[in-house]
């Protein structure tokens, strides 16, 4: 009898190894930057997103329409302030479509390949988020848009006010976002986007290598000692590199410092986005090139 | 009530877990307050029902979750949800605990589960901040909401696994 309790104990035991060797294997299969899903893995996500959109959507119409109600008193002020911008909005467009002209003429008087033409003609997809995950360390997104609509791995997603995260992996009809707060150099699965400041793209750069969650700010390095950078700056993505798209809003350079070795400056930024009942974003879609398209 | 059902019902709670309650919590919280009730209802299942169902239920939905949610890795959830699941199971499956000792129970499964979850990311590098204060930052806010939740469905989450664990026969089952 004793011996047979003992063979059981030892029996869950020996289970218990077996387990956590499988999802120690699992786990550091997963770690790896995969950006294709197996088909089971795309049919739960679609099939959960499927779900999950009936009750994102209507509580998020819900929720909007007790805080417009709650906001009524500010419209005015706000109806203000817009009319002033679409003053402004309407001289720079002015402006803007000589500039464009001008360009266009240069870009033929150059010899432009039709891909170096095309390169910034961004697609702004309108997706609808559909569920948060519900863990403290993995706040990934997923939004109604899949590999149907040609949203694919990389793809940047934004909001009105700035940029939120990159498009991690996509099925079908869904994709998932990693928000930028997971942003970490030393994390194997998300890397550094390059930046820069509006107003002199070609002088200032930066790295947005990681997110600070304890103060809940970006960390901006390798900025040269040159730099002109200064606090209240906006700062926005370069596009160097090609991974993700130029000219994203991503937030304000807040604190300013000499970085680790002396050498180059570190910044800290603070986001423009809000992640708080997020609905529609918008996924930027670069324009397809040949070597993409193969 | 049958298996199908209890799965049925939990299904439903994870679509509303990640599609629902985000809208619940109020703006500014969003990365402090985290849901986490389908742990709640597996600490239940282990608590009366058997552990054998908690711990399948638990890997189940951790796996479903860790599925649907891919982000950084796979895994993680199934693993430490159906392991709790199963101890608690193990430690309390006959002594048909009263109110306050489940409450006690879960609140203490609840931060076992933040804490390990917090770990196992830090082990991988996924995250660099310090315990203490993911402690003061998510893991205590979220017990709160975890500990409402569990008041509010104990009765007939207690109901529904007592009656299954009655009619279904004594002992080993899955």
């Amino acid at each position: 009898m004793i011996g047979l309790l003992n063979l059981m104990r030892n029996k869950r035991v020996f289970m218990l190894m077996i387990g956590l060797i499988c999802f120690i294997a699992i786990i550091g299969f997963s770690l790896s930057d995969r950006k294709n899903l197996t088909w089971p893995e795309m049919f739960l996500k679609d099939t959960t997103g499927f779900v999950q959109q009936w009750f994102y959507k209507p509580a998020g119409y819900i929720a909007g329409f007790f805080e417009d109600l709650r906001e009524l008193r500010d419209v005015y002020e706000e109806n203000e302030q817009l009319r002033l911008t679409a003053a402004a909005y309407a001289r720079d467009k002015v402006k803007y479509n000589w500039v464009e002209k001008e360009n266009e003429r240069l870009q033929r008087e150059l010899n432009f390949t039709e891909q170096q033409k095309q390169m910034y003609d961004y697609n702004y997809l309108i997706a609808q988020v559909i569920s948060v995950s519900n863990d403290a360390n993995n706040r990934t997104m997923v939004i109604n848009l899949g590999s149907k609509n040609g949203v694919k791995p990389d793809m940047a997603v934004t909001t009105v006010d700035g940029l939120i995260g990159i498009v991690s992996s996509v099925t079908p009809f869904t994709a998932a976002v990693t928000p930028i707060t997971e942003l970490n150099e030393a994390s194997p699965t998300f890397g550094s986007i390059a930046a820069t400041i509006e107003g002199r793209e070609t002088e200032s750069f930066g790295i947005l290598s990681s997110y600070n969650k304890e103060t809940g700010r970006l960390v901006m390095t390798k900025i040269a000692e040159t730099d002109k950078m200064a606090i209240g700056d906006t700062v926005i993505t370069s596009g160097l590199g090609n991974t993700y798209p130029r000219g994203l809003r991503v937030g304000t350079v807040e604190t300013k410092q000499v970085g680790d070795f002396g050498l180059t400056y570190t910044a800290t930024v603070k986001l423009f986005a809000s992640f708080d009942h997020l609905t529609e974003v918008f996924v930027v879609q670069p324009p397809e090139t040949e070597e993409q398209a193969q | 009530m049958s298996m199908n059902r209890i799965v049925a019902w939990m299904l439903l709670l994870f679509m509303m877990e990640g599609g629902l309650v985000p809208w619940l919590i109020p703006e500014g919280f969003g990365d402090r307050i985290i849901p986490h009730f389908i742990f709640v209802i597996v600490m239940y299942s282990a608590l009366y029902g058997n552990r054998h169902q908690a711990l399948m239920l638990g890997a189940g939905f951790g796996l479903l979750q860790d599925i649907v949610y891919y982000g950084h890795l796979i895994g993680a959830h199934a693993f430490i949800m159906g392991l709790i699941g199963y101890f608690a199971g193990v430690l309390l499956e006959r002594k048909r605990p009263t109110v306050m000792m489940a409450l006690t129970m879960i609140g203490f499964g609840c931060i076992l589960y933040d804490t390990t979850l917090f770990y196992l990311y830090k082990v991988f590098r996924i995250t660099d901040a310090a315990y203490a204060w993911a402690l003061l930052n998510h893991i205590l806010p979220s017990l709160f909401l975890q500990l409402a939740f569990a008041l509010a469905v104990y009765i007939p989450a207690r109901r529904i696994f007592e009656s299954r664990s009655k009619t279904a026969p004594e002992g080993e089952e899955e």
